[in-house]
């Protein structure tokens, strides 16, 4: 097992090439550039746009910026500027040559003008809240889909059908809006806009949005899953026993239905805690997720390379830990031949 | 539907006449039939589709026609908005932004979204199944490889992808194809399918170890065949899930991608097959969530009946095609 | 062993939930929020004399979080809205619109308005106590044309001697050197006496000469926007990269102290008691940084806001609440938005309609300005038919074009021979490219069911995203048949509309391929003319000159609107506000604190 894992972490390696590489190409091939703002904006003239490029290195070969990016490359003063190896994720573009890793993973300043604690940084943030969202989505998803099945075609189950299906047809950003009218205008038990992000109870709102889809997706797949273990023959058996022995086999049966549910957990929880475009607008959530959208439509081309690669190993190690996870659910699972 | 409801109900006609000369999939389309919930979801599937096709008969107005002072009307159950409007009984659920009809638009909507809804989903899950099934069926190498595929097409920046699909290729014949669907239904499905082969991978990998999947093995059935008559009934369940949330989330991604100009082209002429879409006006009508509600509630529910109608008729054909349920009746 | 490592997940699950939410509550970090009857209220940012009187807090939700918040880098309107309450330049706005005294007390052109001389005010200070002297704006200046800086606004101050060659050098040359260009460059910091400045603690440095390459009468005005603002080098040096990240770096001599900073959530402005303009203000202001205006909203109806912008979508709600409808403020806007046509003379390799000159005016005729008004943007713009907007010097509302359908259709069928119908129009396929969201839909929809119902012309829409939208404006090959676009002053002078949009040689004049000799004449005589009225008349004469030749179909200029709540008292709006009403003269303003419930 152990060489397993080391194995599948060398794997890493060649994914963040491939992904580097796939990303490096299409956004260099994308209309438009880091210095295209919006249309109705005074725009870098000629000159600028040299100097800009200088600085940025867009002037070189692309493959040299490919190389510079994900190895290093010699400045022209002959001084070796190492690249992502060393945590160097590249100056960003839009905000004019502020480091990507200190835009990610760099905590603002406190009162005192000493930086925060680092989960006050954006990836800290998004990571709190990805995690609670993953939290309420386990909590509540995994009881909720099992009872469903067990209860087969009662109330209990269509309630939490309908639930899951309105929650899915209608998109967060109108839960949102919902819920922020129902607790913040109506009952007044947080405010709209959350003053500051350290108290516990303004992050329920946003955790439960973010964690909704895959709270349904949970409960949905618990479901199904449970319904499948229910009709295998040994299962119909020991349902027959006494209660004792049910309890043991409801808890067994939870184990065999848990494969799909951890399978999708894995990169949910990557797609969680690098945050939500729509959460953080909605809620002035100072977290990571539109970074991503913004590199994109910015073309800011560090910082789409950084948060894809971050999120890359996000959903590799996650994929690793679902498959190690199959192991320890049912040890008949063979992952090596 | 699933076997307890239907032993709950012993008085069903042909109740154990099904066994005697029926073929497998005759017996599974009975069993369909006699499914009240799948029935309903059937139904109502089809009668989507139905508005679909007939949108133009059935549509009271031009969906494209603007009516200048118009705008915002409440449906025509509210008398008058808190804003003073009166609704006007020609407009059923009332006017959006431009004081277009906002019923007929619905009805349109459901032209696109029903086919961006249930085709990619297709594609999807025919991917996503046989990658997932032979990644854990064959195992070793072909899994490590099929998987590290997975995790590079995961990370990928998807929108950059449709960026570039879209500029460099909607010009071509291909983009032009459907109105620029089929460019949509292909970018779609080349950067959807990981999640579902994730998923069957998992199952499948459970499910070899299991002791029918051994004995089919042992007395010699081919890989193929496990594959589709073992292996493929078992996973069904979370297929059916996965298309579920496929489906609106498709609907929703339509919309966005619209938004980089990709898939549907704003028409300019009302006689254009595709119009709308739902996604399309969802997004419309979350700005104006406190003008006119409806403008978001009417193809919110309209995608929500077509989930639950999915979910009801997929459980029910699950059952249906399970072997084991197989002459159980 | 398998148990236990289930047990280990949970333990550190648990432990990272505890760092999640438990942490924070460290008594040092945390900001108390007290809600009272509903109304959250921050105790501990700002000092009261009495514990239990309100504070004078001005809350404005700005919508988007700036990129760049760097005097010499920033470009966009909420970054400027940051800037300018920190900052004062050499001159100012007053309510008028009209160039007063900032930091400067004096200026004095020479005879042919070649060269600039600045007096500064006496004793200025920067928040902190520390000297403020000219040479803080010659640095300013200097690191604006600066080609390692390299901000959106580099070329704004071109006319300076040097710039433009400093701009344009190779700075990765192994010979490149900034002395070089900085020693050439016509910014000097001196004493009244002319000589030479010592540092920057040196008082008697008060004066600041800048030298143009031509004719500049305008600068004055240009001196007083962000480009100029006196950003320490000491703290751009000490703080690097990311020095204006941090608010303890942003010392500035503006009407207000940047006080904290929480990214993406909050920023606290304390009023800045060295600030030496009209008034010392008597409020705090929070700014929050709120994108989803349906939020907003909902913030502002329970009292967290004092101060948002409305939305056409919300315009029912508010003018059903008397309350609201009373609250809500409207002016005029500082934006002229037009439908522009490609000028060139060929489109994809066809001969181009809007060439010609009668179906630039049909199309422009048929626009039904007042409809657009009504129906797409609920009576949040207001309809034009000139160029510079009113408010501004050069407002001119002379216009040889306004909404006549027959008119229209008779100027398309004097058209030329291959256009002039709507038939053949229609053959060549028309279309007009737009920046796609959902608010751009509805607006382009309207656009072409307009041509559609007025001139029977077919237009297809051709939605893009933002930045390609952007990009495919910039290359004359690909510049969109039709589009939708506007212009924001950046400083109220008809140069800026005039000769920085539409002389041939700017990139907005040369994209979409106009080029008018006579008009390039009169903005070029204009921009040299030190006389304020001679001038004035040389530029309304160009503007009609442009007005004539319908290089696009000037349509709506923007409203400022907003919702703000009673107790904010004084406010003298001008169309320059950036990020609410009245933050041009931001010292006006009082809270009026008995009021807040």
């Amino acid at each position: 097992m152990i060489t397993y894992i080391i194995r599948r972490l060398l794997w890493l390696i060649p994914v963040i090439l491939v992904v580097g590489a796939v990303t490096f190409i299409l956004m260099h091939n994308t209309p438009g550039g880091p210095w295209d703002t919006d249309a109705e904006r005074r725009q870098v003239d000629e000159s600028t746009r040299k100097s800009l490029e200088a600085f940025y290195g867009l002037d070189k070969p692309l493959w040299r910026q490919f190389v510079a990016y994900m190895i290093g490359d010699f400045n022209n003063k002959g001084k070796f500027i190492c690249g992502l190896p060393c945590g160097n994720f590249g100056p960003s573009y839009r905000q004019r040559g502020v480091p990507v890793q200190s835009i990610l993973f760099r905590p603002p300043d406190g009162d005192d003008g000493n930086p925060k604690p680092w989960y006050y940084s954006r990836f800290g943030y998004s990571l709190r809240l990805g995690l609670m969202a993953l939290v309420i989505a386990i909590v509540v998803g995994i009881p909720v889909g099992t009872i469903a099945a067990l209860k087969q075609n009662t109330w209990v189950d269509y309630l939490s059908l309908l639930v899951a299906t309105a929650g899915i047809s209608v998109p967060n950003f109108v839960i949102a809006i919902f819920l922020i009218i129902i607790f913040a205008s109506g009952l007044k038990w947080v405010s709209v806009v959350p003053r500051t992000w350290d108290t516990l109870s303004v992050w329920v709102l946003p955790a439960t949005v973010l964690g909704f889809g895959t709270l349904a997706f949970t409960a949905r797949l618990m479901r199904t899953s449970m319904l499948e273990v229910l009709r295998m023959d040994y299962i119909r058996t020991a349902r027959a026993k006494g209660l004792a022995e049910r309890v043991v086999v409801v808890i067994h049966m939870i184990k065999n239905a848990l494969i799909p549910v951890i399978t999708i957990l894995g990169p949910a929880l990557a797609g969680l805690v690098t945050g939500s475009f729509i959460i953080e607008t909605m809620f002035a959530f100072p977290g990571m997720g539109r970074a991503y959208v913004q590199a994109i439509s910015q073309r800011d081309y560090s910082l789409i390379m950084g948060t894809t690669l971050i999120y890359a190993v996000l959903v590799a190690v996650a994929n690793l830990s679902v498959d190690f996870i199959y192991v320890l659910i049912d040890p008949r699972i063979r992952l090596e031949e | 539907m699933t076997a307890q409801v239907e032993t709950q109900t012993p008085n069903i006609p042909n109740f154990g006449e099904a066994l005697k000369t029926k073929t497998p999939n005759q017996e599974a389309f009975e069993r369909l039939a006699r499914n009240k919930a799948s029935v309903f979801g059937l139904v109502v599937i089809i009668l989507f589709m139905l508005m679909a096709i007939f949108a133009r008969v059935l549509a009271p107005h031009d969906p494209l026609e603007i009516t200048s002072g118009q705008k915002f009307l409440p449906p025509a159950w509210v008398a008058q908005t808190a804003g003073g409007k009166a609704s006007n009984p020609d407009y059923l659920l009332g006017t959006d932004t431009l004081g277009r009809d906002a019923l007929s638009r619905v009805l349109f909507g459901a032209r696109v979204s029903m086919v961006v809804g249930f085709i990619p989903t297709f594609i999807i899950v025919l991917i996503g199944t046989v990658v997932g099934m032979m990644a854990g069926y064959l195992g070793g190498t072909w899994d490590n490889l099929l998987m590290r595929l997975t995790d590079v097409i995961y990370a990928f920046p998807d929108l950059l992808f449709f960026i570039i699909i879209m500029v460099s290729l909607r010009d071509s014949w291909i983009g032009q194809f459907m109105n620029g669907l089929f460019l949509l239904f292909a970018s779609l499905a080349i950067v959807n399918w990981v999640g579902i082969a994730r998923l069957v991978r998992g199952q499948v990998l459970s499910l070899k170890q299991k002791e029918f999947i051994e004995a089919a093995r042992a007395i010699g059935v081919k890989t193929p065949r496990i594959m589709t008559h073992h292996l493929l009934p078992n996973t069904l369940g979370v297929i059916i899930v996965y298309v579920a949330f496929r489906i609106p989330g498709l609907i929703i991604t339509e919309a966005i991608l619209g938004y980089l100009g990709l898939g549907l082209r704003p028409p300019a002429d009302s006689s254009a097959t595709f119009i709308t879409s739902w996604g399309g006006l969802l997004l419309e009508g979350q700005s104006a969530i406190n003008a006119q509600p409806w403008l978001l509630l009417a193809p919110a529910i309209c995608i929500a009946l077509v989930v639950l109608a999915f979910t009801f008729l997929g459980d029910g054909l699950r059952d249906a095609l399970d072997p084991r349920m197989r002459g159980s009746q | 062993m398998r148990k236990l490592f289930v047990v280990m997940g949970l333990l550190v699950l648990a432990s990272m939930m505890l760092a999640a939410c438990g942490a924070p509550a460290e008594p040092q970090t945390i900001v108390q929020t007290v809600v009272v009857a509903g109304t959250p209220e921050v105790q501990v940012v700002v000092a009261t004399p009495e514990p239990e009187a309100k504070p004078a807090v001005l809350r404005v939700n700005t919508g988007a979080y700036p990129d760049v918040i760097d005097p010499q880098k920033s470009s966009f309107v909420n970054e400027i809205g940051h800037l300018k309450l920190i900052y004062t330049g050499l001159t100012a706005l007053n309510e008028k619109l009209e160039t007063v005294p900032g930091a400067a007390e004096s200026w004095k052109f020479n005879d042919d308005a070649t060269q600039l001389v600045f007096t500064l005010k006496k004793d200025l200070k920067y928040s902190d106590g520390s000297v403020l002297n000219a040479k803080r704006f010659e640095y300013a200046f200097m690191r604006n044309i600066d080609p390692a800086t390299a901000g959106e606004y580099a070329s704004i101050t071109d006319e300076i001697v040097g710039a433009p060659e400093w701009r344009a050098a190779d700075t990765t040359a192994a010979d490149y050197d900034p002395e070089v260009f900085k020693a050439a460059l016509g910014v000097k910091a001196t004493h009244a006496d002319g000589a030479d400045c010592a540092d920057y603690e040196d008082v008697a440095c008060d004066t600041l000469t800048l030298t143009f390459s031509k004719p500049a009468p305008y600068f004055a005005t240009i001196a007083g926007i962000w480009v100029g603002y006196p950003a320490k080098q000491e703290n751009i040096e000490e703080g690097g990269d990311i020095w204006w990240t941090s608010s303890k770096y942003q010392i500035g001599n503006g009407p207000f102290i940047w006080k904290s900073v929480d990214p993406f959530v909050r920023s606290v402005f304390v009023p800045n008691p060295n600030y030496a303009g009209a008034a010392v203000p008597t409020y705090s202001i929070e700014y929050s940084y709120i994108t989803d205006s349906a939020v907003a909203f909902e913030a502002y109806k329970n009292n967290e806001f004092d101060v948002v912008a409305s939305v056409a979508e919300d315009l029912d709600a508010i003018n059903a609440d008397p309350d609201l409808a009373a609250q809500h403020m409207q002016w005029a806007g500082s934006c002229t938005i037009k439908i522009q046509f490609n000028l060139q003379p060929t489109w994809n390799g066809n001969p181009n309609p809007f060439a010609d000159k009668k179906v630039r005016e049909a199309f422009a005729l048929a626009f039904n300005a007042e409809g657009w008004v009504k129906d797409v943007d609920g009576s949040l713009s207001s309809p034009t038919w000139t160029w510079i907007p009113p408010g501004y010097p050069g407002y001119d509302a002379n216009s040889p074009i306004k909404y006549d359908v027959e008119a229209a259709k008779a100027a398309l069928a004097a058209a030329g021979e291959e256009f002039n119908s709507a038939e053949k129009l229609n053959a060549m396929g028309l279309k007009m490219a737009f920046s796609d969201s959902a608010r751009n839909r509805t607006r382009s929809e309207w656009l072409v069911a307009n041509y559609k119902a007025n001139l029977g012309v077919d237009i297809a829409l051709d939605p893009v995203d933002p930045t390609t939208y952007t990009a495919i404006q910039k290359d004359p090959t690909t510049f969109p048949l039709l589009s939708r676009g506007g212009w924001c002053a950046d400083y109220p002078d008809p140069q800026n509309w005039l000769s920085v949009y539409w002389r041939s040689d700017t990139t907005f004049a040369s994209r979409p391929g106009y080029k008018n000799e006579e008009f390039d004449k009169l903005v070029n005589e204009a921009d040299a003319t030190v006389d304020p009225v001679k001038r004035l008349d040389l530029y309304k004469q160009a503007q009609q000159l442009l007005l004539a030749d319908i290089p696009a179909a000037f349509g709506y200029n923007s409203l400022n609107h907003y919702l703000v709540k009673p107790w904010v008292k004084g406010i003298q709006t001008t169309p320059q506000d950036g990020m609410f009403p009245g933050d041009t003269a931001p010292w006006t303003i009082s809270i009026d604190t008995s009021m807040i419930p």
